[in-house]
């Protein structure tokens, strides 16, 4: 099925199908659900107003995913540039703030906010390519064509990738 | 021999080809030390999928960015009437041209052909004009008067008496010697 970016009803299914992968996928790199979600709609807007054509809806979610993956990684670059390291450790990375059963939540949160450092502790070559293993719902083939790279690299990044958080999480 | 630390990350997303898959499978079943290994990497796994973004989560974050495109992208239903009703605006303007039209020509047949009836002095007693002797004179009486109407002598004569010399040539005709 063609996609016509700027077609009312092809936006419709493509912001449908594609809106949760995107947001899980920049939330994981970026930490923050506020930032994720004006991530997210700036490559909405992106893939809007470019007015393209895909052959397919999984060629659209490709695009998506690389622009927002893009936006996302720029943004953490100029972020930790500007950021001091005691605003790092106060920001808090969990939306669940309203959510009732206050000791689970207390622990969820905890565990978020361990594996989400973990995540970014990672060089960014590692750090995407897990992310989008773990976030995207893609296969090692999928990942190579929105990344650019060999699918044999994917799974060697991927590997490696767990390696590094098995090392970051043993030592929390 | 046990199976490659990478082969069992490999595995475990269900991305090992035959036949590796089947020889991780069956190695499996007997090496206690691989099922651990592959336990610890689906723990990892597992962890990680704990720590994803909820649907719920994301729902609000879903409802405003779709609400920023359905109001700054997409035409609403209203825009949609509302180009009919320009369509239908934009008729109307000639319609009342031709309305305006039509009554000056209806008013107009009053003044001209019918003004001194008693109706068309009820209707219009300013402007009616009574048709007479005293309104009516010929056409021809407020004609122009043009050269033509002339003769090249009193032409002559005229323009003598204006206090012009007039030197007439007579063009393609030659003098003779």
């Amino acid at each position: 099925m063609e996609v016509q970016s700027n077609d009312e009803r092809s936006f419709r299914l493509v912001y449908e199908e594609v809106f949760p992968i995107l947001m899980r996928v920049v939330y994981h790199v970026t930490g923050n659900v506020d930032l994720s979600e004006e991530i997210c709609q700036e490559a909405f807007i992106r893939f809007f107003d470019k007015q393209m054509s895909f052959p397919s809806l999984n060629d659209a979610k490709y695009w998506l995913i690389r622009v927002s993956k893009n936006l996302a990684i720029n943004h953490v670059k100029r972020r930790s540039r500007e950021m001091s390291m005691v605003e790092k450790l106060k920001k808090a990375p969990s939306p669940h703030a309203n959510t009732t059963d206050g000791e689970k939540v207390l622990i969820e949160k905890e565990t978020r906010k361990l594996v989400q450092e973990a995540i970014e502790e990672l060089p960014e070559k590692f750090r995407m390519v897990i992310v989008l293993k773990e976030y995207s719902d893609m296969d090692y083939k999928q990942i190579a064509q929105v990344l650019n790279i060999s699918e044999s690299n994917v799974k060697v990044r991927v590997y490696r990738a767990r390696k590094m958080l098995e090392s970051i999480l043993s030592q929390e | 021999m046990c199976v490659d630390d990478e082969l069992l990350s490999t595995y475990l997303d269900g991305e090992l080809d035959e036949p590796w898959k089947t020889q991780v499978s069956e190695h499996l079943q007997y090496c206690l030390a691989c099922r651990l290994r592959l336990g610890q990497l689906k723990a990892l796994h597992e962890r990680l999928q704990s720590v994803a973004l909820t649907t719920e989560e994301m729902a609000q974050s879903k409802d405003r960015v779709l609400a920023f495109f359905e109001e700054t992208k997409f035409p609403t239903a209203d825009q949609k009437r509302s180009f009919w009703r320009r369509k239908i605006e934009m008729k109307v303007a000639p319609a009342i041209l031709t309305a305006a039209a039509f009554v000056i020509v209806v008013i107009g047949s009053f003044v001209f052909f019918s003004p001194n009836t008693p109706q068309g002095q009820e209707i219009l007693p300013g402007v009616v004009a009574p048709i007479d002797s005293e309104h009516i004179r010929q056409v021809t009486d407020v004609s122009k008067p043009n050269l033509g109407m002339f003769s090249l002598e009193q032409i002559i004569q005229h323009l003598d008496s204006l206090g012009y010399s007039v030197k007439i040539e007579m063009k393609a005709v030659t003098p003779i010697e």
